[in-house]
C-alpha cells in the first residue's frame, strides 16, 4: 500500500473541481476519481467530502441533481456550474503559483 | 406553514446521499467477489462514523444567516412542542387576554371615541329638558317651535320623535309594516345631508295640514321599489294616506337614534303650537351650532329660551332643568356603565393573562437552569443562549397574536349579532387596530420582562452553582415569590370578575323567575294597525268584534279579550289621581300618577292575572263604559293606605267618577326589573279617538303561526287587505330580558376565562413547587412522614396562596360592585350570600387544582427522589 499524504489545507476544493469537468458525478465516484487519480496516495475522509460538497453547492459552484446510479438506486450527481469553472479556473493558477513557490522555497540551493 | 417546522428539507436528503454512496460502495465489493454481507460490512466499516459525517455536513449547511434564524424557530418549536400544556396555556392565555381586550375596546372606541358619522359632527348638540318625575327627557312642541325661532346660537335646530319610530303600513296588495322617522323638516340641513336622488323636505311639508311627503332609506328603497328611479314624484300610500316620495337617501346616511328605520317623513310642527293647547308632542332636538359659537355661549342662549319657557307656563317646568350636551357624548348615552364595565372586565382579564403567561415562564425557565447550564458548558455562546430564548417568547407571542385576531373577528360578529338594537352605532364597529397593537404591546414586554431577564440571566449563569444546585432545585429561589404573588393576584382579580357575573346572574334569575302577576305562557297579543282617518270610521267598531268573535272561534282559544294593552305595559297612558271625597289636584299636579288601560271582561282570564278582591269586569258593563275600574295593589298601597278602595269613586272631576270595584294583584307593568306602578283598568274597549291600533289579548293552546293564519283567512272575505301582527307575550318579554341577558353573558364569560387562567396558575404554581421540592418530600417521606401528611404540605401550600387571593379579591369586589348597582335588580350588591357562593367555589376548585400536585407528591418514591440528588 502506498503512502498516505495528508491533504493540504483548501485543496480539496480544487480536487472536487478538477474531478467534476469530465462530467456529472455522484460523491463516491469523486472520492473514488480522486483516489485512483492520485495513484491511491490521496484518500478523502467522508467526514471532509461530504460538508465540501455541500459548501460549495451552496457557494453556487456546483448543481446536484437526483439521478439513478449504477447501483440501480437514487443517488445525488453534483455538476460544474459556469460559476464553478471559472472557480477552477482559478483555483488551478493559484495551485500553479502555490506549487512554484513551494518548489523554489525546497529546491535545494545550488553552491 | 407548517411545512416550516417541520424536520428541515436537506436531513432526508443527506441520509439519502449517504445511503447511496454504501450502496454503491457495496456493488462495487461484490463485484470483487465478496458476498453481500461482507460488502455491506465492508462498505460501512471503509465509510467510517456516518453520524459524524451527517453532523459535518448538516452544518455546513446551516452557516448562512437565514439558515441560523430558521433553525433557532424550528429548535424554539420543537421545544414548545414538547411541552404542549406549558405552550397550550400560554398561547391561549395571550390569545384571549389580547382578544377580549381588543374587541371591548373596539367596541367602545366606537361609541365614545370616533367622530360621528355627519359633516363636521363637532357642531352637532342634543338638548332636551330632563322630567326626573317621569325619568325622561323630551321637548315640549311649544318650546321646541319657539326655540328654533328665537335662538342665536344654532344654524338648524331640529327635531324628531323620541326614541322610537312609528309602524306604518305601506299600502300595496300585500300590505307591510314599515318604520317611519318623523322629523322637522330642516333634519337633513342640520345633518348635513343631501339625498343621494331628489330632494329634501320642503318646509311646506311640516305643516299640519300641508302636503305629505317621505325621503326612503337607500336599503328600504332596493329592498322594496328594486331601487327604481322612478319612483321619485310617485305617490305610496302609508296607512291609506298619499305620500310624495321626494328623494332617496345615501347609503351612507345613519339616523341619530338608534331604532330600525326604513323611510323618513315630516312631524306635524304647528308654527302656533302653545302651552295651552290641549294636547302637545314630545319631541327629540338636535342641534348644529353655528361656527364659531361655544358650547358656554349656546348653553347661555339655551337658559335664556328656558327661563323664558318657564315664565309662559311655570306648571310644566317644576323641579325640570335643560338638559345639553354634545352628540357624540349623548349617543354614548346611557351605555357608560356597561361599557366601563366590560372594559373593566377586560383589562382584568388581561392582567390575568399577562400574570399567566409571566408565570409560566417563570416556572419554565427555573426548570430549565440545568438545561441552559448545560448548554451553555459544551460551549453555547451567551448570545446565541438568549437568542434562542427570546425565539421561542417570540413565537409564543406570534402563535398567541393569530389565535387573538381570529378570536377578536369571531367576538366582535357575535357581539354585534347579540347587541343588535341594545347599543349604539353598532353598525360602525370594527376591529381597533391600535388596541390590538397596545394589547400586543403590552402582553410582549409581560413576555419580555418575565421570559427575558431569565434569559439573560442564563448568559451568566453561574455555571458551576447551578449545575450543583440544579437538582435540589434552589436556583429558582428568587422566582419563587414572584409566582406566587402573580397567582395570588391572578385569584383575586376572577373573584372580582366572578362576583360581578354572580350578582348578574341573580339578576336575570330574578327577572325570569319573579312573580309576574300574570301568566305569559300560551298568550299571543294581535294587533291590527287601524289608526289615523281610516281608523275612525264605524267600520272599525264592527271589525273589532268580528275579529273577537273569530279569534273565539280557532280552535284551542281559551279567552280572547279586546284590549288597549297588555300586561307588560302599566296602562296605555297616565293621568293624575284623584278620589270624590278629596281636593281635586291642581293640573299638572305631578307625582301622584296612575297608568289606566281599557279593558273588557275577558282580560282576567287572558293575562292570568289574579284578582285579590271584589270583581273583574263583567259583560254587561260594557253596555255603560267607562263607569267602573279595577286598580292593582300597588294602586292601593299609594293611594288608600289602610283604607278598603271598593266603592270609592276615582278617576274623575265634578259629577263624572269611575267606581273601584275589585283590586287585582301587581303585574310587572314597567319592564321586568322594576316594581309594579299603581294602574287602574277601566270598562272600556276602545278609545274615542281611535288613534290606536286594535289589540286584542289572546289565551290559546295553539301557536301563533296557527292563529295568525285562522285569523288571515278570515279576514280575507271582508278585510283584504288588513294588516295583523300576532307575537307571544313571551317572545315581547324575551326582547325585555335581552339586554340583562346580553350583559350577563358577556360578564360571565369573562369570569368564567379568568376563573379558568387562575385554576391553571394555581395548579401550575403547585405542580411546579412539588417538582421542585421532590428532593425535600423524599426525605420527609423517608424519615417517615406519611403520604396524607405531605398531600396536606402541599395543599396547605395551595391555600394560603388563594387564601390571600380571595381575601384581597373580595375586598376589590366590594369596592367595584358598587358600580354594577345601576344594572342589578333583586340583589344588593354586597349580597353575602353571592360573595359566600364565590369564595367557597373558588376555594373548591383551588383545592381540586392543587390536589393533583399533591397527589403526584405523595406518591413519590423516596428512594428515586433521593438517589436524583
Amino acid at each position: 500500500m502506498p503512502d498516505r499524504v495528508e491533504l493540504l489545507q483548501g485543496t480539496l476544493d480544487l480536487l472536487i473541481l478538477q474531478v467534476l469537468q469530465w462530467g456529472p458525478q455522484h460523491g463516491h465516484g469523486i472520492g473514488q476519481a480522486i483516489r485512483t487519480r492520485s495513484q491511491e496516495v490521496l484518500q478523502i475522509e467522508h467526514g471532509s467530502l461530504y460538508p465540501a460538497l455541500h459548501r460549495l453547492e451552496q457557494q453556487g459552484w456546483l448543481a446536484s441533481e437526483w439521478k439513478i446510479s449504477e447501483a440501480n438506486r437514487r443517488a445525488r450527481y453534483y455538476r460544474l456550474t459556469p460559476k464553478g469553472r471559472r472557480q477552477l479556473l482559478e483555483e488551478q493558477s493559484r495551485w500553479k503559483q502555490l506549487v512554484r513557490a513551494v518548489a523554489r522555497t525546497v529546491k535545494p540551493v545550488k553552491e | 406553514m407548517w411545512r416550516f417546522f417541520r424536520k428541515p428539507v436537506g436531513e432526508a436528503d443527506l441520509e439519502e446521499e449517504l445511503q447511496a454512496h454504501l450502496a454503491i460502495e457495496t456493488r462495487q465489493l461484490m463485484e470483487r467477489g465478496l458476498t453481500r454481507e461482507e460488502a455491506e460490512t465492508e462498505a460501512r466499516r471503509l465509510f467510517g462514523n456516518q453520524a459524524l459525517v451527517l453532523e459535518a455536513t448538516r452544518e455546513v449547511r446551516g452557516h448562512a444567516g437565514f439558515t441560523r434564524l430558521g433553525q433557532d424557530i424550528r429548535y424554539a418549536a420543537r421545544v414548545l412542542r414538547r411541552a404542549p400544556g406549558f405552550t397550550a396555556a400560554a398561547v391561549l392565555s395571550l390569545a384571549l387576554g389580547i382578544g377580549a381586550t381588543t374587541a371591548v375596546f373596539s367596541i367602545a372606541d366606537t361609541i365614545f371615541l370616533r367622530p360621528l358619522p355627519y359633516a363636521d359632527g363637532g357642531q352637532l348638540v342634543w338638548l332636551g329638558i330632563r322630567f326626573p318625575g317621569i325619568s325622561t327627557e323630551f321637548l315640549p312642541s311649544p318650546d321646541y317651535v319657539a326655540w328654533r325661532r328665537d335662538n342665536q346660537v344654532f344654524q338648524q335646530l331640529a327635531a324628531t320623535q323620541t326614541s322610537f319610530s312609528t309602524a306604518m303600513l305601506l299600502g300595496t296588495s300585500d300590505p307591510v309594516e314599515v318604520h317611519a322617522g318623523r322629523v322637522s323638516t330642516n333634519f337633513l340641513d342640520a345633518f348635513a345631508v343631501t339625498p343621494a336622488f331628489g330632494r329634501t323636505f320642503t318646509a311646506q311639508e311640516e305643516l299640519p295640514n300641508g302636503p305629505k311627503a317621505v325621503l326612503l332609506m337607500h336599503q328600504f328603497w332596493r329592498d322594496h321599489f328594486h331601487a327604481r328611479r322612478d319612483l321619485l314624484g310617485s305617490v305610496i300610500s302609508l296607512d291609506g294616506q298619499p305620500y310624495t316620495v321626494a328623494g332617496i337617501l345615501p347609503q351612507s346616511f345613519v339616523y341619530p337614534v338608534d331604532v330600525k328605520i326604513d323611510l323618513l317623513t315630516t312631524l306635524p310642527v304647528s308654527p302656533t303650537a302653545s302651552h295651552r293647547d290641549r294636547s302637545m308632542s314630545t319631541w327629540a332636538v338636535f342641534g348644529r351650532l353655528k361656527r364659531g359659537v361655544t358650547m358656554a355661549q349656546a348653553r347661555a342662549d339655551l337658559d335664556k329660551l328656558y327661563a323664558a319657557s318657564k315664565a309662559d307656563f311655570p306648571q310644566l317646568f317644576r323641579d325640570n332643568h335643560l338638559a345639553f350636551q354634545p352628540l357624540r357624548e349623548h349617543r354614548a348615552g346611557n351605555i357608560h356603565t356597561l361599557l366601563f364595565i366590560l372594559m373593566g372586565a377586560a383589562a382584568c382579564l388581561l392582567a390575568i393573562a399577562c400574570a399567566n403567561v409571566a408565570n409560566l415562564l417563570l416556572a419554565r425557565w427555573s426548570a430549565r437552569a440545568r438545561e441552559l447550564a448545560v448548554r451553555a458548558a459544551i460551549g453555547a455562546g451567551r448570545g446565541r443562549l438568549a437568542r434562542q430564548l427570546f425565539t421561542e417568547i417570540a413565537l409564543l407571542i406570534a402563535a398567541g397574536t393569530v389565535v387573538a385576531m381570529v378570536f377578536v373577528a369571531a367576538a366582535l360578529r357575535a357581539f354585534v349579532h347579540f347587541a343588535a338594537g341594545q347599543l349604539p352605532r353598532l353598525s360602525e364597529v370594527s376591529t381597533d387596530f391600535r388596541v390590538f397593537g397596545i394589547a400586543l404591546l403590552v402582553s410582549l414586554a409581560t413576555a419580555l420582562v418575565f421570559g427575558g431577564l431569565p434569559a439573560l440571566r442564563a448568559g451568566r449563569i453561574d455555571l458551576q452553582s447551578v449545575l450543583q444546585q440544579a437538582g435540589r432545585g434552589s436556583a429558582a429561589g428568587g422566582h419563587r415569590l414572584m409566582r406566587r404573588v402573580l397567582v395570588a393576584l391572578e385569584v383575586a382579580l376572577s373573584v372580582i370578575l366572578l362576583s360581578g357575573a354572580a350578582l348578574l346572574f341573580e339578576t336575570l334569575w330574578h327577572m325570569q323567575n319573579d312573580h309576574l302577576g300574570f301568566q305569559p305562557e300560551h298568550v299571543l297579543t294581535v294587533s291590527i294597525p287601524l289608526h289615523g282617518p281610516n281608523g275612525q270610521n264605524p267600520a272599525r267598531a264592527e271589525l273589532a268584534s268580528d275579529v273577537l268573535t273569530w279569534l273565539r272561534r280557532i280552535p284551542g282559544t281559551e279567552a280572547a279579550s279586546f284590549t288597549q294593552c297588555t300586561p307588560l305595559v302599566g296602562g296605555v297612558g297616565s293621568r293624575t289621581f284623584s278620589r270624590s271625597d278629596r281636593p281635586l289636584p291642581e293640573p299638572f299636579h305631578r307625582g301622584d300618577n296612575i297608568g289606566y288601560c281599557g279593558t273588557d271582561a275577558d282580560y282576567l282570564k287572558a293575562a292570568g292575572a289574579h284578582l285579590v278582591k271584589g270583581r273583574f269586569f263583567r259583560d254587561d258593563d260594557i253596555h255603560h263604559p267607562d263607569t267602573v275600574a279595577v286598580i292593582n295593589e300597588a294602586a292601593v298601597r299609594a293611594y288608600f293606605p289602610g283604607e278598603d278602595p271598593i266603592g270609592k269613586q276615582i278617576l274623575g272631576s265634578g259629577a263624572v267618577w269611575r267606581t273601584v270595584v275589585g283590586i287585582v294583584a301587581d303585574a310587572k307593568n314597567q319592564g321586568l326589573n322594576h316594581e309594579a306602578i299603581p294602574e287602574a283598568f277601566v270598562n272600556q274597549t276602545d278609545d274615542p279617538q281611535a288613534t290606536r291600533d286594535l289589540l286584542f289579548l289572546v289565551r290559546t293552546l295553539s301557536d301563533e303561526a296557527a292563529v295568525a293564519r285562522a285569523l288571515r283567512e278570515e279576514m280575507r272575505a271582508d278585510h283584504a287587505g288588513l294588516f295583523t301582527k300576532v307575537q307571544t307575550l313571551d317572545d315581547a318579554i324575551g326582547e325585555m330580558t335581552a339586554n340583562p341577558r346580553l350583559n350577563t353573558i358577556l360578564i360571565c364569560t369573562f369570569a368564567a376565562v379568568a376563573f379558568l387562567m387562575a385554576m391553571v396558575g394555581v395548579y401550575g404554581v403547585l405542580a411546579f413547587s412539588v417538582t421542585e421540592r421532590s428532593a425535600e418530600i423524599g426525605i420527609r417521606m423517608a424519615l417517615g412522614a406519611s403520604p396524607r401528611a405531605v398531600i396536606a404540605l402541599v395543599v396547605k401550600e395551595g391555600a394560603v396562596l388563594v387564601a390571600a387571593g380571595v381575601f384581597a379579591g373580595v375586598a376589590g369586589a366590594l369596592f367595584l360592585t358598587r358600580y354594577l348597582t345601576t344594572l342589578l335588580y333583586g340583589v344588593k350588591p354586597t349580597d353575602p350570600f353571592t360573595y359566600g357562593a364565590v369564595v367557597f367555589g373558588l376555594a373548591l376548585a383551588a383545592l381540586a387544582a392543587s390536589f393533583l400536585p399533591a397527589r403526584r407528591a405523595a406518591v413519590l418514591d423516596p428512594v428515586v427522589t433521593l438517589r436524583h440528588e
